[in-house]
């Protein structure tokens, strides 16, 4: 059984068809990409798996289990989690606090143990703060837990974002254009980060990304979406040498990304 | 020496108001103009039951903070689905509804009268307690899985949504607290004025509390203490005419706009576990 079945997925944004019946495998412990020019639908596909917009049609499998119609936050605790295109950090809260936000829906104490101090509390909340500075230990983080993300250069800022959704304790991690903006000695830390999750944890990764050199590197298998459509999928060997992939791109800024 | 009584009395009583809406406004996000009608509801059931059925002051206490959860239950559980702006409309709407029900059903309220003769009970300390025990299970809140929950999604609800957080619910936790907390504020006024009329908690007083937490800063709990101490008394101290009470708080919320926006405090927590370290390490 696949991780992730995405079958036939399609939304309209009135007159805009931004998905056309898209379907997509994702199998334990997988790194799939997703690419295709801007406005494209990639990030739409994000959001229909992650909950964020109602299907018009289509299926979303986790695991065999139908996710259709749930709400986003029970998709997310049902095992998917997801990172922003454009980074989507808790102001008001430090960067530990981010990443425990994320893992809070996994205490159990109530609001009486809460607000009087009692109970299961002061074990949760420690156990919470314990495994959020792991996480921030894995991106790196940790020496800046108690920073304010805004504070944070560009790079970190999503990192911090991986760390944040690596605490929600997903099966499917969906990165949306998470080298964006980095720089290229960023980028290779970042192939080198996602290297080390794959490998650590079990865990089934979906990155859109109009980076090539990191879509090369790390996946499997990748889609290329085109006017909401799919246009090609294969190994990035065969998409590499694809001819329609390559007309697609052609007037786009990120045409010499391809090769 | 009363008049200083009075003073720390009222206060402290603005201060618990001010709490309630520091957890639905200030860490929520959630605009109640509706807020001080909880307090209304605390006043009204308490003053009924310890006049009419003679009621001991415990248990009034906790017949009017189980109504003003009730109540709290009626109008939020539909209200926490709507957008944030239409929320502040239905509480808004709530709040004068049932300002309107007390000043219509004068069997059981006096209505417009208003209702007299409540028992003193409220004593100093007690209210001075009140106030304490009330910032204390705030700041547990503000610090704790919720506090996190509400600074999230009041930051970015999408994102919250999406860490997993259910947000109806936080929301609805944070709203029920607050009416508990205001109910409860309702009845130390009652029982300290012995007299209530509806017009004493119409959205002017739901206002007055918003503009207070702004003024402290809408997420530092220590910024709304300071705000609601000095706010609160200042007026009561100088004996201002009433509409100069209004004067003063537009022009509190001119500076504010125009200088500090984020309120006097910001974010900034008088016992913060980890105060932000200011030693940027870097790039
Ligand atoms: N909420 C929305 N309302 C209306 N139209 C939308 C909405 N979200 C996306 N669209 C439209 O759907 C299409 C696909 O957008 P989407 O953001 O999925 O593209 P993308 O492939 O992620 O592009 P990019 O590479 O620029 O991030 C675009 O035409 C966009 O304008
Ligand atoms: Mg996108």
């Amino acid at each position: 059984m696949n991780r992730l079945e995405v079958r036939s997925i399609s939304k309209a944004f009135g007159g805009i068809q931004a998905v056309t019946d898209f379907s997509l495998d994702l199998r334990q412990n997988d790194i799939v990409g997703i690419i295709g020019p801007n406005g494209a639908g990639k990030t739409t596909a994000f959001n229909l798996i992650s909950g964020v917009y109602k299907l018009d049609s289509g299926k979303i499998l986790l695991e065999g289990r139908d996710l259709t119609g749930l709400g986003q936050h029970q998709i997310t605790r049902a095992g998917i989690a997801r990172t922003f295109q454009n980074i989507r950090l808790f102001k008001g809260l430090n960067v530990l606090e981010n990443v425990m936000t994320a893992a809070d829906p996994y205490s159990s104490y109530n609001i009486f143990e809460s607000i009087f101090r009692m109970g299961r509390r002061k074990r949760q909340e420690e156990e919470n703060r314990e495994k959020s500075m792991h996480y921030l230990d894995i991106v790196g983080l940790k020496p800046l837990a108690y920073e304010n993300p805004e504070s944070l250069p560009y790079g970190l800022q999503r990192k911090l974002e991986i760390a944040r959704a690596l605490a929600t304790n997903p099966k499917v991690l969906l990165l949306d254009e998470p080298a964006a903006g980095l720089n290229p000695s960023e980028v290779g830390e970042f192939i080198g980060l996602v290297k080390r999750l794959h490998r650590d944890f079990d865990l089934s990764i979906l990155i859109i990304e109009h980076r090539m050199e990191v879509i090369m590197e790390l996946c499997r298998w990748i889609y290329v979406l085109n006017f909401g459509e799919l246009l090609a999928s294969g190994t990035p060997t065969d998409i590499q040498n694809n001819q329609e992939v390559t007309e697609a791109y052609i007037g786009e800024e990120d045409e010499e990304c391809l090769l | 020496m009363d008049l200083v009584f009075s003073v720390i009395t009222f206060t402290c009583i603005t201060l618990l108001g001010v709490m309630g809406v520091f957890v639905v406004t200030g860490l929520t996000g959630l605009f109640s103009f509706g807020q001080a009608s909880f307090m209304a509801i605390g006043a009204y059931v308490a003053g009924v039951l310890g006049i009419k059925y003679h009621m001991p002051f415990p248990l009034a206490i906790a017949a009017a903070v189980l109504c003003g959860l009730t109540a709290g239950l009626l109008v939020g559980l539909p209200t926490i689905k709507l957008r944030r702006d239409y929320i502040s409309l239905v509480t808004f709407g709530f709040g004068e509804a049932i300002i309107a029900i007390l000043n219509n059903s004068v069997s059981f309220t006096g209505g417009a009268m208003g209702l007299s003769g409540i028992p003193k009970y409220t004593s100093l300390w007690l209210v001075v307690l009140s106030a304490a025990l009330c910032i204390y299970i705030v700041a547990n809140f503000k610090y704790s899985k919720f506090g996190r929950q509400c600074l999230a999604l009041r930051s970015d609800e999408l994102a919250a949504r999406s860490m997993g957080i259910d947000a109806d619910r936080v929301k609805l936790t944070a709203f029920l607290l607050a009416a508990a907390i205001t109910s409860y504020a309702g009845v130390m006024y009652g029982y300290y004025t012995t007299y209530v009329e509806p017009g004493m908690f119409d959205w002017g007083v739901s206002a007055e509390w918003i503009i207070i937490v702004f003024f402290g800063g809408i997420n530092s709990l220590t910024g709304a203490v300071v705000a609601a101490l000095t706010l609160a008394s200042l007026p009561e101290i100088l004996r201002f005419a009433s509409e100069w009470r209004i004067v003063i708080y537009c022009v509190i919320v001119l500076i504010i706009l125009n200088f500090r926006p984020t309120g006097i405090f910001g974010e900034y927590e008088l016992f913060a576990k980890h105060g932000r370290t200011k030693t940027s390490k870097g790039a």
